[in-house]
């Protein structure tokens, strides 16, 4: 992170101190940290782009999790009674594949992606609030692997990610699973609610000049109706939590049915979280795919407004449509008419997406790269299963359904298909934006179709394996309910285990190409793909300070037009590149910005948010630890508003005298 | 819509002129001290617009709570339930001063716009006196159910209302922290933004805590079950 | 009629029964040749699987019952729909990706859009959906109807079992349930008569699904909450327990055995039956014995009585959570036990049972377990070590969360011997 401003011509000794340079200022209790190498220039960080990037590389470490959690469950049901997990285990890997996958891969990837692209997007040098940015990030962290702690503390939470009260109580979850469930996801609800704020801001206030709401790249859009799906659905799972905790440690009654209380409560707040939750995992990702798709097709997105308001349309009617996840819970036939009728509405804003995305396509300049093949692949994998989702808006159809793989198949085809399939995308196409290098392009494409193949092999079968009836969550399935002819349990439940296994070797490849071919990789070009949007218009990786000087927007597709001219006459067209990213680049750099100041990394997120996972095992174990933690979190809050978020003047060099605008940053 | 293209967007981007109003893209919650003016979009400061958002996510944790209690208003014994335990006179006094508070918080912003340090300071310190005030009437009004036999895990009513009530109540604490804490920075001189928008900050927060506080008094204590 | 009649009407029927099967396998076959070759088509494409031979028990696409042919005739419609569709827009793409390929075509033009096709390409989805919409409302409703109803079975849910019982009343059957049944696993229901199930659990939801029946209806504490049945042919329907319910979810399973009018009245007239203690000296009188002292205390057979002569009542609520432990009066009228887990008959008489056409239904099933049949294996592993073949909580030092009482059946410690009385017992339970 780099606080330290200098003038061009460097004296020598501030080349030398470059490592030992310390803050001068002391706020509260303890020094600013200013490295700007090694861990603790990571772990202090406010860098929204440092931030991004350990965002990522946590959530793919909790993304290899959920796999070997998902192929010991594979591998359980891929024969009849099956023996490799005791009943116990396989209830806790279900629960925490699940709830691994949804909170602590797909959402913190698409926050990596938000973290890192959303400033770059829309030409601001940081996130509104660095601090909170670096909050929002440990307490993911935190939360994550205080959530997983509970493997070696006596197993995982094991009544589902849905958690349907009264199964969630005490007596039928004995033990601290629950508990580290429900406090676990506290931590990181903080982190997602903290984030949307901040992002929210960061889009609606910092935009470039010139950048209206219209011109606004669309990951940014579909990122930023993200963050208000969290914002308004944190707290109602916060909610939920809480009585659960107060339930299950301080002796509540609130989903007791002896007590007459109704087990229904916990549904309702549940999926009124639970639904929007599923828009919070797929329109990053459709974000993602809206900017692949144009750079691949060599054309502006078909109809931007139609697939903005679609997503805005989706995030505000995926607020009616909560209780289609209750179909078979006893709601009553009107609510039950109504909600299945609001669901199928769902569709059209859906559908508009994929029609967009298909006409983007259409009378393009198609290449195929892998960030293209993964975008395309989530279109298709992604109508699947809007498809097969139709079949169950339909509720009569539903409750033949519900709680059956044929569930199972429908959304890991829109959260597989829709939400991680962009995930790849995204790297793909971003890698060499952040790392300077792109991935290697062949292993990609093998990475890509292992990916493809494995998960129509894993997911496909489970169509059939529900709709023959067989229920989800059932540590065995038994010969005697399989059937015989061509679709028979035990074939399709053995491919889909086979399949998942060609899905992890996909994924290894990935793993492969990013850790160990990456290195070989030649230095990718300023701009590798041809791009089209604000990202580009800066270095590989970007600069500290992103921009060198704030970019004023045009257009939609500012870079576009930046390099390329129409000089077609009427109604020809003929485009004409004016202008390479580099040129533009000189461009940039020669009109650098003076003096800028960047916010300063800071010890407080850190402290405080491993405050409360301290917090949080006082709740399980012993009340002094709560105390500790509330003690630590009230320092770190007092040390957090004493300190100014940008270094003083005192703890940046002193500039040259005379200087004017030549200005650099230190070595980041 | 290819007819932007026509407009010479590189050559026009390149030679716009940039000087003064860098310092905007970098904001943060706190100026860097440069005095040079925040850009924004919305033309509202990003402290105050993250609040706001803060503020709308509180409106649906208050609004799961309300559901919760109204839910299970009914589900308490026939000898301690609200009509045995209501003072309406009592609470409505304590909504009263809780009231009353706003009112002062209003006079301490002003105050601050004025760039009046001393009487922000005053009305400050007023309005966490009143704010604690109202606390220690929910606390007197907390253990006096106890005492008539309310105990938090005796009925879905009991759990339900004092997990509203009591989320409110570190809502109103958390309230006056910020408001004394306010209060030291400006004496001390620590606040590095714009001292009146802090005020206001606390002020919009504080604003919030009492409208639900409104809420919950009218639905909980008013409304008969 | 009482059972063992049944038994010695059955011998003729059980060869009849096997020619049949021959018969009618092939009769199967052709018409589910007939069936896949007009479903075919769009099956394939969209990988959604209907109607097979052998298909699974619990295959969601053979109804049976008037219900659960109300929601495949509106699920099978809106599956073609479903299909065509994205045959059509998967085609689309497919084309766009081979025909837009780049071939070193020039840059296109920097269109952003035609809002007319984007209207017009939101309208028909919509339409698409609305007339799906309309038929589901009306599938909803219909569905939900209680006023033909003309049996009532009380349904209730607990860790990991199920219990019917059959209230008094004058529907089910000519004048009438005229004494309560309790029976738990297997439901019996008269053909073509509209049962209505008013079903609730004893502790976690559950969720009662008979899917060749109807759809499925979560039966929660606390609430009580009908579920239409009706079958239209004598047989026995497979179903699962589909919402999770904690550690033997799996092992939560029921059956619906709908029987001929006829059939039903008899098996309601045998589950009344006054009890028979077994003969003085035989092995089974030392089984009732053995009974009374290691299972009684929670399992209840009606009539069963102590050497003082008072009814010996079971108190499972004092022993397990949801405070109830299956009805043993009947047991081997039943063809499975342990939340229709396992089958009580040998694998030859099980499939026999499965397998019986649904004219011979009624009188197989009715034969209950005959010594012949029985599968003594799985039930005399149970009793020697219940959790052990059924994952449950019955570890007696774990129990503090529960104030020390078991979900599910704990382990016994009986010796052999006292299981070879039991089984004596338990095999003249019908």
């Amino acid at each position: 992170m780099a606080i330290i401003e200098r003038p061009a011509t460097e004296s020598p000794a501030s080349a030398e101190t470059d490592d030992m340079v310390t803050a001068t200022s002391s706020y509260g209790y303890l020094r600013r940290p200013v490295e700007t190498t090694g861990w603790r220039s990571w772990a202090f960080t406010v860098d929204h782009k440092k931030i991004g990037i350990m965002y990522g590389v946590v959530a793919m470490f909790f993304f290899v999790v959920g796999g070997i959690e998902a192929g010991l469950i594979r591998l359980q049901l891929a024969g009849p009674e099956g023996t490799i997990l005791s009943a116990d285990k396989y209830n806790q890997m279900f629960t925490m594949h699940a709830t691994t996958m949804v909170f602590l891969f797909v959402m913190p990837m698409a926050a990596a992606f938000a973290n890192y692209f959303i400033p770059l997007q829309i030409g601001a040098r940081d996130v509104a609030f660095p601090r909170l940015n670096a909050l929002s990030l440990w307490l993911f962290v935190a939360g994550g692997l205080f959530l997983n702690s509970s493997w070696i503390l006596g197993g995982g939470a094991d009544g589902g990610w849905f958690m349907y009260a009264p199964n969630s109580d005490t007596p039928f979850s004995p033990s601290n699973g629950v508990d580290f469930w429900a406090l676990g996801l506290q931590i990181t609800g903080i982190a997602s609610l903290v984030g949307a704020i901040n992002l929210i801001v960061t889009v609606l206030n910092m935009r470039a000049p010139g950048m209206s709401l219209m011109k606004m790249p669309i990951f940014t859009w579909m990122a930023m109706i993200t963050q208000f799906l969290l914002l308004f659905a944190m707290p109602v799972i916060t909610v939920a939590l809480f009585l659960l905790m107060f339930q299950r440690s301080f002796g509540a009654t609130f989903f007791s049915v002896e007590e007459g209380a109704d087990p229904l409560l916990w549904q309702h707040l549940f999926w009124i979280f639970g639904h929007p939750e599923v828009y919070i995992i797929v329109l990053p990702a459709f974000g993602i795919v809206s900017e692949v798709l144009p750079v691949f097709s060599k054309k502006p997105l078909f109809g931007y407004p139609f697939v903005v308001f679609s997503g805005a349309a989706i995030g505000f009617v995926g607020w009616g449509v909560w209780a289609h996840h209750m179909f078979a819970s006893g709601l009553g036939p009107v609510s039950v008419a109504v909600f299945s009728v609001a669901t199928m509405a769902i569709a059209v804003p859906t559908g508009v997406k994929i029609i967009n995305w298909t006409l983007t396509m259409w009378g393009g300049k198609l290449q195929f790269t892998t960030a293209m093949l993964f975008a395309v692949g989530l279109i298709v994998q992604f109508t699947i299963g809007g498809l097969s989702g139709v079949t169950h808006a339909v509720a009569p159809s539903d409750t033949q359904q519900t709680d059956t793989y044929y569930i199972v198949a429908h959304f890991h085809y829109v959260i597989f298909g829709g939400g991680v399939l962009g995930l790849f995308s995204g790297i793909y196409y971003w890698w060499p934006k952040v790392f300077g290098k792109k991935l290697n392009e062949s292993w990609g494409k093998w990475n890509f179709w292992l990916m493809i193949i494995g998960m129509n092999l894993t997911f496909g079968p489970m169509h059939i394996i529900g709709l023959q009836g067989q229920p989800r969550r059932m540590y065995v399935w038994t010969e005697a309910r399989a059937g015989e002819g061509f679709f028979n349990l035990g074939m399709w439940n053995l491919v889909a285990t086979i399949g998942t296994f060609v899905l992890g070797i996909g994924i290894l490849l990935f793993f492969v190409n990013a850790l160990v071919i990456h290195r070989s990789q030649p230095v990718a070009p300023l701009d590798p793909w041809d791009a089209r949007s604000l990202e580009w218009l800066t270095t590989s990786p970007p600069k500290a300070h992103n921009f060198d000087r704030t970019p004023t927007v045009h257009a939609l597709d500012e870079v576009f037009y930046r390099k390329y001219e129409d000089v077609g006459k009427g109604d020809e067209h003929d485009y004409v590149q004016r202008a390479s990213l580099e040129d533009l680049m000189l461009e940039e750099e020669r009109h650098a910005d003076a003096h800028i100041h960047l916010p300063a990394p800071s010890y407080w997120p850190m402290v405080l948010a491993v405050s409360l996972p301290i917090m949080a095992y006082g709740v399980i174990y012993t009340s002094w630890l709560i105390a500790l933690g509330g003690a630590i979190a009230i320092a770190a809050m007092f040390g957090w508003a004493l300190e100014p978020a940008d270094a003083e003047d005192s703890d940046f060099d002193p500039p040259a005298p005379g200087e004017q605008t030549s200005k650099e940053l230190a070595n980041v | 819509m290819s007819d932007v293209v026509k407009e010479d967007v590189v050559d026009a981007a390149v030679d716009e002129a940039h000087s003064g109003d860098i310092a905007g893209a970098l904001a943060d919650a706190h100026d860097d001290g440069h005095g040079e003016a925040h850009h924004s979009s919305l033309g509202l400061s990003n402290t105050k617009l993250a609040m706001w958002l803060f503020l709308g996510s509180e409106c649906l944790l208050f609004g799961g709570l309300i559901t919760t209690y109204m839910l299970y208003r009914n589900a308490h014994s026939a000898d301690v339930g609200p009509d045995q335990l209501w003072d309406i006179p009592f609470t409505s006094a304590s909504s009263f001063v809780l009231l009353m508070s706003s009112l002062t918080m209003v006079m301490a912003v002003s105050a601050a716009n004025r760039k009046d340090d001393r009487n922000t300071k005053s009305w400050l310190i007023v309005t966490a006196l009143l704010g604690s005030l109202f606390l220690a009437g929910q606390v007197y009004e907390f253990t006096t159910f106890y005492r008539e036999g309310l105990g938090y895990t005796d009925s879905l009513f009991a759990s339900s209302f004092y997990t509203l009530t009591g989320f409110h109540g570190v809502h109103v604490s958390v309230g006056i922290v910020m408001l004394l804490a306010t209060m030291a920075m400006i004496a001390k001189n620590k606040i590095s933004g714009d001292k009146a928008e802090t005020v206001e900050m606390v002020g919009l927060y504080w604003h919030f805590v009492d409208v639900v506080w409104i809420i919950i008094f009218t639905l909980v204590y008013l409304i008969p079950a | 009629m009482s059972a063992r009649t049944d038994v010695a009407n059955h011998e003729g029927t059980r060869e009849r029964a096997a020619r049949a099967t021959t018969s009618l396998k092939t009769v199967t076959t052709r018409t589910q040749g007939a069936r896949l070759a007009k479903v075919g088509g769009v099956v394939v494409l969209t990988g959604l699987i209907a109607g097979c031979a052998k298909n699974a028990p619990q295959d969601t696409f053979q109804p049976r019952g008037t219900n659960a042919e109300r929601i495949n005739d509106l699920a099978l419609p809106v599956f073609y729909i479903a299909g065509v569709v994205g045959v059509i827009v998967l085609g689309v793409i497919a084309w766009t990706v081979m025909r837009y390929r780049d071939r070193g075509q020039p840059i296109p033009v920097q269109t952003h859009g035609k809002p007319a096709l984007e209207i017009a390409l939101t309208i028909l989805p919509a339409l698409i959906l609305i007339g799906v919409a309309i038929p589901t409302v009306g599938t909803v409703m219909a569905l939900n109807d209680t006023d033909d109803t003309e049996c009532v079975v009380n349904v209730t849910g607990q860790q990991w079992w199920w219990e019917f019982d059959y209230p008094v009343q004058d529907g089910c059957m000519p004048g009438g349930i005229t004494e309560p049944i309790v029976t738990s696993g297997q439901m019996a229901i008269p053909v073509d008569t509209n049962v209505l199930i008013r079903g609730t659990s004893r502790d976690v939801i559950h969720s009662f699904w008979i899917p060749r029946l109807n759809g499925k209806r979560d039966m929660v504490p606390g609430r009580v909450h009908n579920l239409r049945m009706q079958a239209n042919e004598p047989g026995l329907y497979a179903g699962q327990c589909a919402e999770f319910c904690g550690l033997s979810h799996a092992n939560m399973r029921m059956e619906v055995a709908a029987l001929t009018q006829d059939g039903f009245n008899r098996w309601a007239a045998n589950q009344l039956e006054a009890y028979e203690s077994p003969v003085e000296g035989t092995v089974a009188a030392d089984g009732e014995s053995a009974f009374v002292t290691n299972c009684s205390s929670c399992h209840q057979v009606n009539g069963l009585e102590a050497a003082d002569g008072n009814p010996i009542i079971s108190r499972p609520d004092v022993g397990v959570y949801p405070g109830a432990a299956p009805n043993l009066t009947n047991l081997m009228t039943r063809t499975d036990f342990a939340g229709a887990s396992w089958s009580l008959l040998r694998e030859e008489c099980r499939k026999e049972v499965w397998e019986a056409e649904p004219d011979q239904f009624t009188d197989r099933y009715l034969e209950g377990v005959t010594d012949d049949c029985f599968n003594e294996v799985d039930l005399r592993e149970w009793l020697r070590n219940a959790p052990a073949k059924k994952p449950m909580y019955a570890d007696p030092t774990k129990l503090a969360e529960t104030g020390g009482l078991y979900r599910g059946m704990p382990y016994l410690a009986l010796s052999e011997d006292q299981i070879d009385l039991l089984l004596a017992y338990l095999l003249e339970r019908k």
